[in-house]
Parts: C-alpha cells; structure tokens; sequence
C-alpha cells in the first residue's frame, strides 16, 4: 500500500550544505537524517532507498547540454515503452517531459556557472506519472513567468485550446516562443502542476516545476 | 530547383522536398536545439517552389498538386510554431490558386497527434487528409 497521495517533493541544501529531501504531507517521510552518512557523506543504500520509495524511474541533475538532454529523453523514451503498454499515456508523459526539461535550459540562469544547471525526475506510481525539474533562476525573470504559470493554471480545457490558437499564430518575439510550452503541459496534464520559487541569494531563486499525468484517465 | 533531402538525426525530423513531384514530407521527431536554424531554409524552399508553380500554369502544364506530408512521431512546442509557418505559407499558395494538400499522418494510438492535425487543419482553408500510419 502506498503511504501518500498526492506527493509534494521537495528537494535543496540546508545552509549546512547537507542536501535534503522532504515531503511536505507526511513527516515520516523526512530523509534528511539517514541519507547522510557519519563522514558527510551520502548512503547510498538510503539514497536506493528513498528513491525506490518515490517511485523514481530516472533522476538527472547536472548541465542541460542539448546532446546529453537527447540521448537522456532517448533512453526515457525507450523506457517508457517497455513499462506503458498505453501508448497515449506514454505518449503524453515524453511530451510533458520534453517541454518540461526544455524550460530548464531556458530558465536555467544565475552566474556563468550555474547556467543550463538544473535537475528533473520522472517519477511513476500505480495512478500516475510525476515529472519534477528544478533550476536557479534570475529573480527578475520570475514576475513574468510567475504571472503566465497563473494565468494557465485557472484556464479550463477550452480556454487553453484558445490562448495555444492564439499563441501559435502570433508574432515570434523570441526563439524559444515562452508560453506555448506551459499551455501544452497544461493541456495534456489536465492543467495538474505545481510551482514554487525558493530564494538562493540576493538575484536568484530556485524554481521547483512539478506535473502529473494521471494513467486511467 | 534542386531538391532538399536531410536525413532525420535523433532530434530533427528527415526532409524529401522534390520539386519534379512536387511531393514534400516532414518525418520522424523534432525538437531541434535550434529550431529557426532547421526550419527557416524549408519555409524558404517552399517560398521558392512558387516560382515552379507559376511558371507550370503558365506553361499551362498538367499541375500536379502540390503534397505536403507530415509524418512526424514527435514534435515539440517550439517545432509547433514552425510547422504552423509551413502551414501558413502553403495556406499562402492556396489562396493564390495552386492545388494544395495536407497529408497529416499519426499513430492510431495517438490521439494527441490526430488532434495536433485537426487544430492545424481548422487555423487555414486548405485541405487536411488524416491517415493513421
């Protein structure tokens, strides 16, 4: 059986700069004491273990190269294959993650180095699949992405149709054409998503993206 | 007017533009690093081939029509704007008179690319055959 429902996962470094993963509904869920081993560093067996648990099928963090996001998103495809024998559902869950780890590399920004740096999991329970991303961000690319994440997140089915008409037919203003990836995890999501914006330092914050893909839907 | 043949890679989908059939296709995936890099020389192409197109009626040539195929497994939201292009200016070629088709193709399994198809379809005045690979 399984302990939770609808899980809010939350991962980040202490100011210690002990990595911890917390689960917001369920206290016993904390593993921010075992995954840590008496010489500072990470247990691998607890780390198994709290992945297991979370039902993570792939967890990536590092530089958002391009080739390296494609032979990643090859693989996942491949896998998903083999575990959904419901090809729409399999279908829905690549795209989500593409347009998904795609807005990393587009946010993705602090200092030089932190640039294109982020993380995604794609997560798979009995009910449903889970993509989660997180990457720094300049603060002052937050408003604008903030104001259009809430936009989408109150619009129904046939409002978002509309804004995507809308979108694809207007004027290019930048290469990337923000916004017409959020509709579409929106759409095929069924408009499940969750965000939050941690502040790191003074000009940047980390931005936690997370998405479900229910399987009988 | 030279055809434009790329093959397919694991991120961009195959082109076959052949100007003597005037039969074009889109195949495979596509979620290019850039995306404007890709599309703008086919959006080009087909800009050009009107000139073929002209000088067939001119010529008062059997006209064959003009066959675009989309058979793609994949695409992402930045690819959609650009094939969405593609679309406008066939949609352009329509409205000038020259025979135009839409050859969209999909998985029968995907509703999702069906229903891509269909909100193409619905944006212009050009004729969409839907077929399930």
């Amino acid at each position: 059986m399984r302990h939770f429902n609808n899980p809010v996962i939350k991962i980040g470094a202490h100011e210690t700069g002990k990595p911890y993963f917390s689960h917001t509904k369920h206290q016993h869920l904390h593993f921010s004491q075992n995954i840590m081993q008496d010489n500072n560093s990470l247990n691998a067996y607890e780390v198994h273990k709290f992945m297991s648990k979370m039902d993570i099928l792939v967890a990536f963090t590092g530089h958002f190269d391009h080739q390296m996001i494609t032979i990643l998103l090859k693989n996942i495809r491949g896998k998903l294959k083999t575990t959904s024998p419901e090809m729409a559902i399999e279908q829905k869950v690549y795209c989500i993650l593409v347009e998904c780890v795609e807005n990393v590399s587009k946010y993705s920004s602090g200092n030089e180095d932190s640039s294109r740096n982020g993380m995604f999991m794609l997560c798979k329970s009995d009910t449903k699949y889970t993509v989660i991303t997180g990457n720094p961000m300049l603060n002052k690319d937050i408003p604008s992405l903030k104001a259009k994440l809430e936009n989408v997140s109150k619009m129904s089915r046939e409002e978002l149709k509309q804004l995507y008409r809308q979108q694809i037919m207007s004027e290019r203003e930048t290469e990337n054409n923000a916004g017409l990836g959020i509709i579409d995890i929106a759409l095929k999501s069924g408009n499940q998503f969750h965000y939050n914006f941690k502040p790191l330092t003074e000009t940047t914050s980390f931005y936690h993206f997370q998405t479900e893909i229910e399987i009988n839907s | 007017m030279n055809a434009l043949i790329i093959e397919k890679t694991e991120d961009s989908p195959g082109v076959k533009f052949d100007p003597a059939t005037a039969q074009l296709s889109l195949s495979g995936e596509s979620r290019p690093e850039n995306a404007g890099k890709f599309y703008n020389p086919l959006l080009e192409w087909i800009t050009q081939f009107e000139s073929i197109l002209f000088w067939r009626k001119e010529q008062k040539m059997d006209q064959k029509p003009l066959v675009f195929a989309f058979r793609l497994d994949y695409f992402n939201s930045t690819s959609a704007k650009y094939i969405m292009d593609i679309i406008l200016t066939l949609n352009k070629l329509a409205d000038k008179g020259y025979p135009i088709r839409v050859e969209w193709y999909y998985d029968e399994r995907d509703e999702d690319m069906l229903d891509a198809g269909k909100e193409f379809a619905e944006m212009v005045q050009i004729k969409f055959d839907f077929l399930p690979n």
